[in-house]
């Protein structure tokens, strides 16, 4: 039993400050001139720039959005055929309607980017971009799911994230978070996958098999729902939200800071990818930059995750198909990776590593030896593998043409990572715009021609070797001298040393805790090439404390709203071998 | 732009014959296991029960409150612990006593089961009272179990430093003041382990520890 005290029990909850300062990005005036030219190209009065942004914005027309669209994408010089993020965000009581929905697209040719905004309401159907890009298809039906934006002419709008019995929609502002809904067996979505082509004269009767979401096979929890003739796959659906963790919804209780722990659980298998891209996108906003030391530091560690995730792909995907030796050659030396990550942070699988502003920690004193052995060490388990598998007929026979997409579809379909660039498009973000230094360093960009599952693992094989020739360079240079963080109290907590024996110290110590970071007022994309795409961090901030809005654009989710397109005409154990190669991890896909 | 681009090898004669290309892939087999079987105390297995995987340092294992040496916990239930956890695992009340020290928490419980292992109670303590340590052995039966109290997590002064994981600080730093702790340690810590030598482990558990003041205060 406590007794009364003066003090009260429940901690300081007063008015919280907020940043008045609007974010001004920086090479303001270079985006702006960009955004005239494209505004000049496009030349409709439906289409409206919205100068000051970190990307060429304009606000369309709820109407005429798939009509410019098209024009992006058609047009000879611009050339916007990527499509990399839908998404939406809610603004209440907005005169000009409720909620914005973002298009982001991408243009290969000229290395650009666009981002076009419509403005919305409840009662009011965004015409479907489907007709344009097959690629905003899911990410359509999870702005449906989390907001209850309407897509017009949309064949499939449900609930992709939540389950069909949920009430509401959990990302919109006055959505109360502490609900709960309940799914019965019962009510699970009866998934009938559609069938097109039929063969009339087939000897076999159509069987419906369900696949997961807990089989051994899918390594993850993935739905797949296939309509068989004999062995032969004749329609296939796909169902998903089986791991979704409230991420975005999340993110806007929690300050920016407190964010880092759940970026880990994103992809679980190169989770400090996922904490520099967030800590880099916010850094964005905030107008800062790491110094360079722990800039080196999460670029090391980066290439090493890289590895590590291709390491579990290729390892997880042979072993679906058998080869139980390779899984042991590859996943030794991953767990070597995750020796030296736990030797810096303190955990092995959701480092929690990078700070806003620059690390947690200092890397340990033998961090350098530690890679050095590693990398010396790496080729020969890689090549082992190799070995094992490129002069192996039976798998050579199982891969070579199996789960094929064109690169048309795979462009059309928002791909990215190793999965388009198995299609021969030479497109990485450490190329296109390198952050962390990467345009210091010396690699190539592995490319293969065909889009099937061979492709996509010698490009994985070869994206490692790559990885170990920036290594080989990142050690060569040594670690630079310095602080590993931001000599900022507004962003970075005071050494404890000062904490500990300075007032002052200690009180932005507690400022930073309890009132957390409160960037400028605006919003900010930032992507880095993740273990399987592009990983971009949309982030909208109103100067609290808390992020109004972070947008992950998951590379998984693009990859694999196409799988059901690509295993039909197949069989299941190709199927299976299709999926292993495209890496999908759920706590990607499902945030 | 460096591109690569790969080029699929044609499978010549003999990979298509297949069996010579199995033997030569048994080769790659047996080298490591003959690799193995001469190196075998480089094996990358552990014998897990009785061998135990060393962490470093930093791991992030289960929480610990340290104490003064005087024997009081260093926790001024403050509430940044609580505030900065994304996981929102720590239940703090706080106390008061005018004779010894301001505020102290009476209550202060980690639910194990939500905590994410962050370490960010770490960093937000201005204290250096909350240390984690590299206990990784946190197997319960019953979820109730899993919320530990301060009877658990306060363990006596001078503890030992071996299974330290994440701190606030690594080596040694300058520390005045009330976070360093001084006072009256001496007498009490002999008084109540009978002499210099090395901490009893089984008072390092929490349970054997001997009442304090503030146990006193709390009536338990």
């Amino acid at each position: 039993m406590s007794t009364p005290t003066r003090f009260s029990s429940m901690p300081y909850t007063g008015p919280a400050p907020t940043n008045r300062k609007p974010f001004v990005p920086a090479g303001l005036e270079a985006i702006d001139k960009r955004c005239d030219e494209i505004q000049a190209k496009i030349a409709a009065p439906y289409v409206t720039a919205v100068p000051g942004q970190d990307l060429p914005t304009f606000v369309v027309e709820r109407e005429k959005i798939v009509d410019v669209l098209r024009k992006l994408k058609e047009d000879t010089e611009l050339r916007f055929e990527l499509p990399i993020d839908l998404f939406g965000v809610d603004y209440p009581r907005r005169p000009e309607g409720r909620f914005d929905v973002v298009y982001q697209l991408y243009s290969i040719k000229n290395n650009d980017r666009v981002r076009l905004v419509v403005h919305t309401d409840e009662d009011k159907p965004v015409p479907s971009s489907l007709p344009v890009f097959q690629g905003f298809d899911w990410f359509e039906r999870e702005a449906f799911d989390m907001y209850g934006i309407r897509f017009d002419g949309h064949y499939n709008l449900r609930r992709i994230l939540t389950h069909e019995m949920f009430q509401g929609h959990a990302l919109r502002k006055d959505y109360d978070p502490a609900q709960r809904w309940l799914l019965t067996e019962k009510d699970v979505a009866k998934i009938v996958p559609v069938v097109e082509h039929h063969p009339e004269d087939s000897d076999f009767e159509q069987v419906t098999l369900n696949l997961g979401p807990s089989h051994p096979a899918t390594h993850g929890t993935l739905r797949i729902v296939v309509t068989l003739d004999g062995e032969k796959i004749i329609g296939a659906d796909t169902e998903i939200g089986y791991l979704h963790r409230c991420f975005e919804k999340m993110a806007e209780t929690h300050t920016y800071q407190q964010v880092i722990p759940f970026t880990d659980r994103l992809n679980y298998c190169s989770a400090i990818i996922n904490n520099v891209g967030y800590s880099l996108a916010v850094e964005k906003l905030l107008g800062i930059e790491a110094p360079p030391r722990a800039q080196y530091i999460r670029l090391v560690l980066s290439e090493f995750m890289r590895i590590a995730d291709h390491l579990v792909c290729i390892a997880t995907n042979v072993l679906d198909m058998g080869a139980l030796t390779n899984f042991w050659y590859l996943y030794q030396p991953r767990e070597e990776i995750y020796q030296l990550v736990e030797a810096c942070c303190g955990a092995r699988l959701l480092p929690t590593y990078t700070r806003i502003g620059g690390l947690s920690v200092d890397a340990p004193a033998n961090f350098l030896d530690m890679a050095k052995a590693l990398v010396k060490k790496l080729p020969s388990h890689i090549n082992d593998a190799e070995k094992l598998l490129l002069r192996n007929r039976i798998f050579l026979e199982r891969v070579d043409g199996i789960g094929a997409i064109t690169r048309e579809s795979a462009i059309n379909h928002g791909y990215t990572g190793p999965c388009l660039r198995a299609t021969g498009v030479p497109y990485d973000v450490r190329k296109a715009k390198p952050y962390i230094g990467y345009d210091t360093y010396d690699f190539d960009i592995p490319v293969a021609e065909g889009g099937d599952t061979l492709a996509r693992t010698l490009v994985r094989l070869e994206e490692m070797r790559q990885s170990l020739r920036i290594l080989h360079q990142a050690i060569e240079r040594g670690l630079p001298a310095g602080p590993v963080i931001v000599d900022d109290p507004y962003v970075a907590l005071p050494p404890k040393e000062k904490v500990y024996n300075e007032m002052e110290s200690l009180i932005y110590h507690f400022k930073l805790i309890m009132h957390g970071i409160q960037p400028p007022v605006g919003e900010t994309y930032f992507a880095v090439e993740g273990g399987n795409g592009e990983l971009g961090y949309h982030i909208v901030s109103d100067g609290s404390k808390n992020p109004y809005r972070v947008r992950v654009r998951p590379p998984c989710f693009a990859v694999y709203q196409a799988f059901r397109k690509m295993i039909v005409g197949q069989t299941i154990a190709d199927a299976i071998a299709t999926l292993g190669s495209l890496n999908i991890i759920a706590g990607e896909l499902d945030r | 732009m460096g591109v690569i681009k790969i080029e699929r090898r044609k499978q010549s004669f003999m990979e298509r014959l297949y069996i010579p290309e199995t033997v030569k892939g048994m080769f790659v087999t047996l080298r490591h296991l003959i690799h193995n079987l001469l190196n075998y105390k480089d094996l990358p297995i552990i014998n897990y029960p009785e061998v135990k995987r060393v962490y470093s340092e930093r791991f992030r294992g289960r929480h610990i409150l340290t104490s003064r040496e005087d024997g009081t916990t260093r926790c001024v239930a403050c509430y940044m612990c609580s505030t900065a956890c994304p996981a929102e695992c720590i239940t703090i009340e706080a106390g008061e006593d005018d004779r010894t020290r301001e505020k102290f928490p009476t209550r202060y419980e980690i639910d194990l089961l939500r905590c994410v292992y962050c370490g960010y109670c770490v960093d937000a303590c201005p204290e250096d009272a909350i240390y984690m340590t590299r206990d990784y052995e946190l197997a319960i039966d019953t979820r109730a179990r899993s919320v530990v109290g301060l009877r658990d997590l306060v363990v006596p002064p001078n503890m030992p430093t071996e299974p330290m994981g994440w701190r606030p600080y690594y080596g040694e730093i300058r520390k005045e003041g009330t976070a360093g702790g001084t006072g009256r340690g001496q007498e009490i810590r002999a008084a109540a382990f009978g002499d210099e030598a090395a901490p009893n482990p089984e008072l390092y558990k929490g349970e054997a520890r001997p009442k304090s003041e503030a146990d006193s205060r709390q009536g338990a």
